[in-house]
């Protein structure tokens, strides 16, 4: 049998608790900063429209943004997407409801009429008013509310009361730090970027179960131990099956998304980030605080 | 083998077998044959096939004011069949979502006799409720109930007629839903003219005959117009003309004759070459409605027969409206009849004589011949499907053009092969002959998600690709779990059947807690999320129940099996 991590071995978690939680606390801290500051909500929670176009040669940018100049929309912001050689274009419009429509409208068709000659096509236009910019961040928020209450509840439900919290805070961890990370690195919050974040709420717990029923194992068997002790162990036992499923599962998403295009970029940015993050909670969130809960109670 | 795993086996390959039948449209295309029971192919989602996605808002003020103003008109005459006079006041819009409409009474003392013939008329119960019925006055609005009723009648009703505009219009398996109790989804794959459907979808298609007061010139009808924009009152290009004209008449209140508002004919001044530059020409209209579109039976598009194959729109009135039609023609002769559409009057024709046919004709204006077949296309059509009987706001627009579609199908499957290939290597090599046996496993997993998704009609959107990716990542880490359990109670020093028997029973609970957790995030997205990214929630779903199968039971299955063939060689795990 190959092996990665020799089960036998035992490393004294428990001991790097302290800095790891300190570490964990500045990121927490950083990342809240972030995102209320420094946040890139996409169309779909700040209302406005996208515009992707494609040119079949090349064109100078600055040729495009004088012609939008021109045409009076000046509120256009013009982006470039993914790799210079694809020739792909976003134009962001932020605009209030009654002309998003109008202005989308006559934005294809002058950009249609003056890049004829440089096989302009209209790849995807997204528009959403305010109204249902508010609706959808609402749903989302709602959304990733839930799927955490839900397994707070699970969890204490299946193992303990004294685990739940740390599984809860590890997530809350996880959640922020990677909106943290998106905010600082600029990319954009979009409800791709919500469906990810739920996907790793769930997978992210899926590490923490798996430590805490080897934990529940170990307590059954020999009950006057202390906990850490417990926890100890059960996390050198479990570090090669962690190591395993997250880095298969990171593997994966990484995969897609180097190669999967920029349609779903966001999303396995967000899933990859998630399952980095989650193992490192699920070790060293998830646990040090059942112990913390655990003094306190006794 | 024991039995049982015979029949589980069974079980198993009756399954494959099913999924292979659903799956054979989507993998070979068998044209317009009949004779195949399963017709559809998968369902892709717009994102990868192109189209239109649009969420569709109705503001329900309107129409309870609408509502409010009809009960009130209702209350009005049958009190005074009782011989109780009242005046209607205006609506009172202090609560805009609960308008209340006064009717003040003539004679004070009648007051009690009145909120007695309110109960007696039965529009007491669940349509209306007394606000106030002091002193002189009764004050009416909405009860809850009757909202509710409202709102649900007018999203059916949209949704009816905008289903019958957009089958006449010709799109392959358009999705026209209600979200929550004030919004509209419609899904529109593959469609190629976009403006072209935004336009027969928004528009309300309001059709009224209503008469003209010829009494009053039209030089001063232009300078009321003109006193209007001297205030600020104007129209500009791109804001809704129904504000602009709901404007003017409020501020040209005292000016207008009462009973009768403003409206606008839009006629081309002059013709040249391409440009077409109109005019608007005020015209001064009784309020009062005297037919609507509900009153036709069929509009068509037609040619003059005189020579110049000049198109129009022949309409055909119901029995009903045939009735009123010749009443109305009767009673006003000598005077301009117009036919508005949307607020905007179409035509001005001039009644001659009574009309007692069914047929009428709606002229269009003067333009080339092909603009005005398109748009007496387009007004039969809008005519024959029905009117909205709301408004609807455009919330949310998403087009994918085509090509984007196709080249996010290439991109999304070149990453999953190069992703799965890699970890079939990776499996392979860390649990070699097991490895090769969760292959399959994994094969199978995805065999039966598509099949669920044919199945259950659910659609294929980029996001449940991602949902596809994300189960198997998850479908692996089942088999890891199972396998690392196995291969400790083995270096315990169990016996193979053993370890395997305990590897998987032990497994078991770790694996379900962690498939629920990831299914409770799920259910959350699915019942919060909304429209695009539903596709992953459905796909994640549907590939947990395919994990706990193929990842769990079907692996038992092969390891039986496995086990019974080794006859206690050595294990390849």
């Amino acid at each position: 049998m190959i092996e990665f991590i020799d089960s036998k071995k035992k490393i004294p978690f428990t001991s790097y608790f302290k800095w790891t939680s300190f570490l964990s606390g500045f990121l927490v801290i950083i990342s809240i900063w972030a995102i209320v500051t420094k946040m890139n909500y996409g169309v779909d929670f700040k209302g406005g429209a996208e515009v992707q176009i494609k040119f079949q040669k090349p064109i100078l940018l600055k040729n495009l943004r004088k012609n939008l100049e021109k045409s009076h929309f000046k509120n256009v912001i013009v982006q470039t997407m993914g790799v210079a050689s694809e020739n792909e274009y976003l134009l962001k419009i932020s605009a209030d409801e009654e002309n998003l429509n109008k202005i989308t409208h006559s934005l294809s068709s002058s950009l249609k009429k003056y890049f004829i000659n440089d096989g302009i096509e209209i790849r995807k236009v997204d528009i959403v008013g305010p109204k249902a910019g508010d609706a959808l961040s609402r749903a989302g928020a709602k959304a990733i509310v839930w799927a955490i209450l839900s397994i707070m509840i699970y969890i204490a439900l299946r193992f303990d009361f004294k685990y739940s919290p740390g599984a809860v805070a590890a997530l809350l961890h996880d959640v922020i730090i990677i909106l943290g990370i998106f905010a600082l690195c600029k990319f954009e919050f979009t409800l791709q970027t919500v469906a990810a974040l739920l996907a790793v709420i769930g997978y992210s717990v899926n590490d923490t179960v798996i430590v805490y029923d080897r934990v529940r194992e170990h307590e059954a068997q020999s009950p006057d131990l202390k906990l850490s002790t417990h926890i100890d162990r059960a996390l050198s036992q479990t570090l090669s099956r962690t190591i395993l499923t997250s880095g298969t599962t990171l593997f994966i998403s990484l995969t897609m998304f180097f190669y999967g295009g920029e349609s779903i970029e966001n999303f396995f940015m967000a899933v990859s980030l998630g399952v980095g993050i989650g193992t490192y909670s699920s070790i060293f969130i998830a646990a040090p605080i059942t112990i913390l809960l655990d003094k306190v109670k006794v | 083998m024991k039995k049982r795993w015979w029949y589980r086996c069974g079980f198993l390959v009756s399954l494959i077998i099913l999924s292979l039948f659903v799956l054979i449209p989507t993998i070979m295309d068998l044209g317009d044959d009949d004779t195949y029971p399963i017709h559809s192919k998968i369902n892709l989602g717009l994102d990868l096939q192109g189209g239109l996605y649009m969420v569709l808002g109705i503001d329900f003020k309107k129409v309870y004011r609408d509502e409010i103003k009809v009960y009130g008109e209702k209350l009005q005459q049958y009190l005074e069949d009782q011989e109780i006079f009242t005046e209607i006041l205006p609506i009172d819009i202090a609560d805009p979502l609960d308008p209340k409409q006064r009717l003040q009474l003539k004679d004070p003392l009648q007051i009690s006799q009145a909120i007695e013939q309110f109960k007696k008329s039965g529009m007491g119960g669940r349509i209306l409720r007394l606000t106030s019925a002091k002193v002189d006055h009764l004050e009416i609005s909405l009860r809850k109930v009757e909202k509710r009723k409202i709102e649900t009648q007018s999203i059916g009703k949209s949704i009816e007629v905008i289903r019958n505009r957009i089958d006449e219009f010709g799109v392959m398996e358009p999705e026209i839903l209600s979200q929550g109790n004030d919004r509209i989804i419609i899904q529109l794959p593959g469609i190629k003219d976009v403006k072209k459907a935004k336009d027969l979808i928004g528009q309300t298609a309001k059709l009224e005959f209503k008469i003209i007061d010829n009494t009053i010139s039209r030089i001063t009808l232009e300078s009321w117009v003109q006193k209007g924009r001297d205030a600020g009152i104007d129209y500009s290009e791109g804001e809704k003309f129904s504000r602009y004209l709901d404007e003017l008449n409020l501020f040209l209140k005292k000016d207008l004759p009462k009973g009768f508002e403003l409206a606008f004919e839009k006629t081309s001044g002059s013709v040249t070459g391409k440009n077409v530059s109109f005019v608007r020409v005020p015209y001064l209209i009784e309020d009062h409605t005297l037919l609507t579109g509900e009153s036709l039976s069929d509009a068509r598009l037609s040619f003059v027969q005189d020579g110049t194959n000049k198109p129009y729109v022949a309409i055909v009135f119901t029995s009903e409206g045939q009735k009123i039609f010749s009443k109305i023609t009767e009673e006003n002769v000598g005077k301009q009849m117009a036919i508005v559409l949307d607020g905007n009057i179409y035509s001005a024709p001039l009644i001659n004589e009574k009309i007692s046919s069914r047929n009428a004709q709606i002229t269009l204006g003067n333009r080339s011949f092909k603009a005005l077949t398109e748009e007496g296309k387009t007004l039969a059509l809008i005519l024959r499907a029905g009117a909205l009987p709301v408004q609807l706001d455009f919330l949310e627009q998403r087009i994918v053009g085509p090509s984007l579609g196709k080249d996010s199908i290439k991109k999304a499957k070149w990453a999953s092969l190069i992703g799965c290939s890699l970890i079939f290597i990776f499996i392979i090599f860390y649990y070699k002959f097991s490895g090769f046996i969760t292959m399959i496993t994994l094969a199978l997993n995805l065999l039966f998600v598509l099949a669920c998704l044919v199945a259950f009609g659910a659609t294929l959107t980029l996001p449940g690709i991602a949902g596809m990716a994300l189960t198997i990542g998850m479908a692996v880490d089942a088999n890891i779990i199972i396998y690392e359990r196995i291969r400790e109670e083995i270096k315990a020093g169990l016996n193979y059947y053993q370890a395997i028997q305990n590897g998987f029973e032990r497994a078991l609970l770790t694996i379900m807690d962690a498939n629920i957790t990831t299914a409770l995030a799920g259910l959350c997205l699915l019942n919060f999320g909304i429209g695009p990214v539903r596709g992953f929630a459905v796909t994640l779903l549907i590939g947990i129940l395919a994990t706990l199968y193929t990842s769990y039971f079907v692996l038992k299955l092969f390891f039986e099996l496995y086990i019974y063939r080794l006859q206690g060689q050595k294990i390849s795990i």
